[in-house]
């Protein structure tokens, strides 16, 4: 087998986004800039006895689609929300170039926790109500967590495969961090990786009954965090080998050069109370980066629950230092869950390319077990060469990313 | 060039629990394959499934760990413990853990759903929620042996067991980590069948055969599917002889697939065989037998068929289809894998169960009758619908 060589340097040249602060990178930048969160009441699922009533949600986004009508009718909310993002990550990645982007040789990497399941749990309810003969299959053609690499590989006509990776909120992080290494390892010379993920009844009703959820926007980092605030969106970053991205006259955005994956082996929803996995994603991840000791700015996973924000600020501690600024974006655009890690590195890339660091909203006294710069409230401009992406999940999964500066 | 050793294999599979019985099962020819008792097919085409039938969990977790794990977990710890036992070893706590499962949790986000209904949004069971992530079965192995490197759970259709073996093996040979555990797991559940079958996907009576699943046979009109658990202890440094060697992967995507089934792009999946053959660091003529993707599925048989003849032309290597003993996303995929390390370990082919007449478009026959061979490399196919191609080469030694 040909190894992930290390010192093969990789380029993010194009991203994607779309989420509760906006439907495409200008307006969440916009959205960052401005500190104007995302976050409302729940307005899907009337009629649901929901403890809380809060979400970041999307929207409508049919006047969004890039691909025909017919062709979306089989896709789920997940999948409409990939193709969207992933189609502005590569029409950004052309932009400019000499040569496209060879979609022949481009892999789809895709981190999701829910996949089809919003489609899946309208199925299962008229199941209950009409029986399984008179509901027609076809509406679960996409259920499976496959569904979004899938369609965005199909809606792209992109030939080099297909991943698709269910660790929980660690998800696309993960995705992006394999597609690195295939790239370094050649088995493909393009990849197309991120995350996508749609609120859906089951995932907003069971972080509830583990009383997970803050009743009003999540705080993280704060005195009074009661637990998050649950999102969904989808983001893609265009990932190519440096050498290759310069010789089709692609601008690079930043280079991807760290990758860090690891398993609390604690228990399965808590994170390990001394972030001991967390700790040692992080140092993955500056061990791969050559030079990439030093960090300037860390995006945290901070989903603003007790445990997670604790567990993260000690092992940020640990493995970091207690220099170094930190924030957490979901105070703006919530927990996207199985996209968090795409949705997190497009901002981390962003946040390199102004040189201006995303807040953390709402943080107006930290906790006494938070004991980092959070940056609170607004956007702070400083040069930043490393920027560090955590993205945490169920079953004590973590990853960090290591992005670098351009230039 | 670097290769990944598979030291110790562990089986929770229709038929069979434990690497030996499984293989017994392969070398008998008898399929695992019957009619399903565990929910009602009344009014559906198909009737058969491969299902775990003879399982105790109980025999290999105890019960305080039992009661948060749902089934998918309980086929994967307790394969786990089996593939460790198969190969005398313990793991270091910096091993990673990567599993393949097409399906997931589709029970436990029914059972919740369920519940939901039962109960109320604010008072279905958290311990349920807790369950219905599809890395859950990956987090148990990691909490039950404290392993805590990588742990990552691929969902990629019929391709999931090999594209986590991909990453997998990557991860070792990059030195990420020293060893890992690389599995599969399904659970066969009454929603996911009756859709398969409302889709036509599900092999059934034709009026003249009975059901059953018939890879490449000119008879064929759908899969059967299957369940259970596959796991590998995948070393880079091996702590016995290994069942044989990760030597290459390949990885394409045949464009012209729809959303549900198999394409007709066999040059798609040609390249991911050259691929996997270049990555292996060996030619196409080194290549001793094929262990096919096939299922039973018109389409998806006949893309295989049509992309062996494009790659190997005149001179195929001996093919074997081995779903029809346990079905399709069994195990995630992982006992397709566990019987060609058997083979390789063994030295000896097994017959394509379910194979009699040979589709109109091959020029070769499939293996009908087990037998000795030499086997120094088989290539591993996944092919899926969607269009997801992986495929893996292994080998009887390291170099």
């Amino acid at each position: 087998m040909r190894n992930a060589d290390t010192t093969t340097r990789l380029a993010v040249t194009g991203v994607g986004i779309i989420c509760s602060i906006g439907r495409n990178r200008s307006e969440v930048w916009k959205s960052i800039v401005e500190s104007r969160p995302g976050i409302g009441k729940l307005s899907k699922f009337p009629g649901e006895t929901f403890p809380t009533d809060v979400a970041a949600e999307v929207g409508d986004i049919d006047d969004l689609l890039p691909v025909d009508k017919r062709a979306t009718r089989r896709m789920s909310r997940s999948d409409l929300l990939a193709v969207i993002a992933a189609t502005e990550a590569i029409e950004q990645a052309d932009e400019g170039a000499t040569t496209a982007l060879p979609r022949n040789r481009a892999i789809v990497s895709t981190g999701t926790s829910t996949g089809g399941l919003l489609e899946g749990e309208s199925f299962f309810f008229d199941r209950l109500v009409r029986g399984r003969r008179r509901v027609a299959s076809s509406r679960v053609l996409q259920q499976p967590t496959s569904g979004p690499s899938d369609a965005v590989a199909r809606a792209l006509n992109l030939g080099g495969g297909v991943l698709s990776n269910a660790t929980a909120c660690a998800s696309a992080g993960a995705a992006i961090g394999m597609a690195g290494d295939l790239l370094r390892s050649h088995h493909a010379d393009v990849a197309i990786a991120g995350g996508s993920d749609a609120l859906c009844r089951l995932t907003y009703s069971g972080f509830n009954v583990l009383q997970a959820v803050d009743d009003n926007p999540c705080a993280p980092f704060s005195a009074g965090r009661k637990g998050i605030t649950l999102g969904e969106g989808a983001a893609y970053l265009v990932i190519e080998r440096w050498d290759d991205a310069l010789a089709r006259g692609a601008t690079i955005l930043a280079e991807l050069c760290g990758y860090g994956a690891t398993c609390d082996a604690h228990h399965p929803t808590a994170p390990h109370e001394e972030g001991r996995g967390a700790q040692a994603a992080m140092r993955g991840a500056l061990a791969e980066a050559a030079d990439g000791q030093h960090v300037d700015y860390i995006n945290a996973h901070g989903t603003g629950t007790l445990l997670n924000d604790s567990a993260e600020t000690k092992a940020i501690l640990a493995a970091v230092g207690g220099d170094v600024p930190v924030s957490s974006s979901k105070s703006y655009f919530g927990h996207t869950l199985g996209a968090a890690g795409g949705i997190e590195a497009v901002v981390s890339v962003l946040a390199l390319q102004h040189q201006l660091a995303p807040p953390t909203l709402r943080l107006d006294t930290p906790a006494d077990d938070c004991t980092l710069d959070y940056i609170p409230h607004t956007p702070r401009p400083m040069a930043m060469t490393n920027v560090l992406s955590n993205t945490f999940g169920f079953g004590g999964s973590n990853v960090s990313l290591l992005f670098r500066s351009a230039s | 060039m670097s290769r990944v050793a598979i030291t110790g294999i562990g089986i929770v599979a229709p038929g069979a629990v434990g690497i030996e019985p499984f293989r017994a099962l392969l070398d008998a020819g008898t399929s695992a394959i019957a009619p399903v008792e565990r929910f009602d097919t009344e009014g559906l085409a198909a009737h058969n499934a491969g299902l775990v039938i003879d399982f105790k969990a109980r025999d290999y977790i105890p019960a305080m760990k039992l009661r948060r794990m749902n089934t998918l977990s309980r086929y994967a710890v307790a394969a786990t413990r089996l593939a460790l036992d198969d190969a005398g070893t313990t793991l270091p706590n910096d091993a990673g853990v990567a599993l393949g499962t097409a399906f997931g949790p589709v029970q436990t986000s029914v059972d919740y759903m369920q519940e939901y209904v039962a109960k109320g949004a604010a008072l279905a069971p958290p311990q349920l929620f807790a369950e219905s992530v599809a890395n859950a079965p990956g987090s148990h192995i990691a909490i039950d042996l404290d392993l805590r490197g990588f742990n990552v759970t691929i969902t990629q259709r019929e391709s999931s067991l090999l594209a986590a073996a991909m990453f997998a093996s990557g991860q070792i040979v990059k030195g990420t980590v020293p060893s890992a555990i690389i599995g599969g797991v399904e659970e066969v559940n009454e929603m996911v069948f009756s859709v398969l079958d409302r889709l036509g996907a599900l092999a059934h009576a034709d009026g003249v055969l009975p059901e059953g699943m018939r890879p490449f046979d000119a008879r064929r009109n759908g899969m059967s599917i299957g369940e259970g658990s596959a796991m590998f202890i995948a070393e880079g440094e091996p702590s016995r002889a290994p069942y044989g060697w990760i030597a290459g992967f390949g990885i394409a995507r045949d464009t012209t697939a729809t959303i549900s089934d198999w394409g007709t792009g066999d040059a798609h999946v040609a390249t991911a065989m050259q691929a996997a053959i270049d990555d292996a660091g060996i030619s196409i003529s080194e290549i001793d037998a094929v262990y096919a993707s096939a299922n039973g599925t018109k389409r998806g048989d006949l893309l295989e068929i049509r992309a062996v003849q494009r790659l190997f032309g005149d001179d195929v290597p001996p093919v074997v289809a081995t779903k029809a003993y346990f079905g399709e996303y069994a195990a995630g995929g992982g006992l397709q894998l566990a019987a060609a390390l058997l083979a390789m370990r063994d030295q000896k082919l097994h017959a394509s169960f379910g194979f009699d007449e040979p589709d109109s478009h091959m020029r070769f026959a499939a293996v009908r009758e087990s037998r000795p061979a030499k086997l120094r490399n088989i290539l591993v196919n996944s092919i899926s619908a969607g269009g997801g191609i992986v495929c893996a080469v292994i080998a009887k030694e390291r170099a």
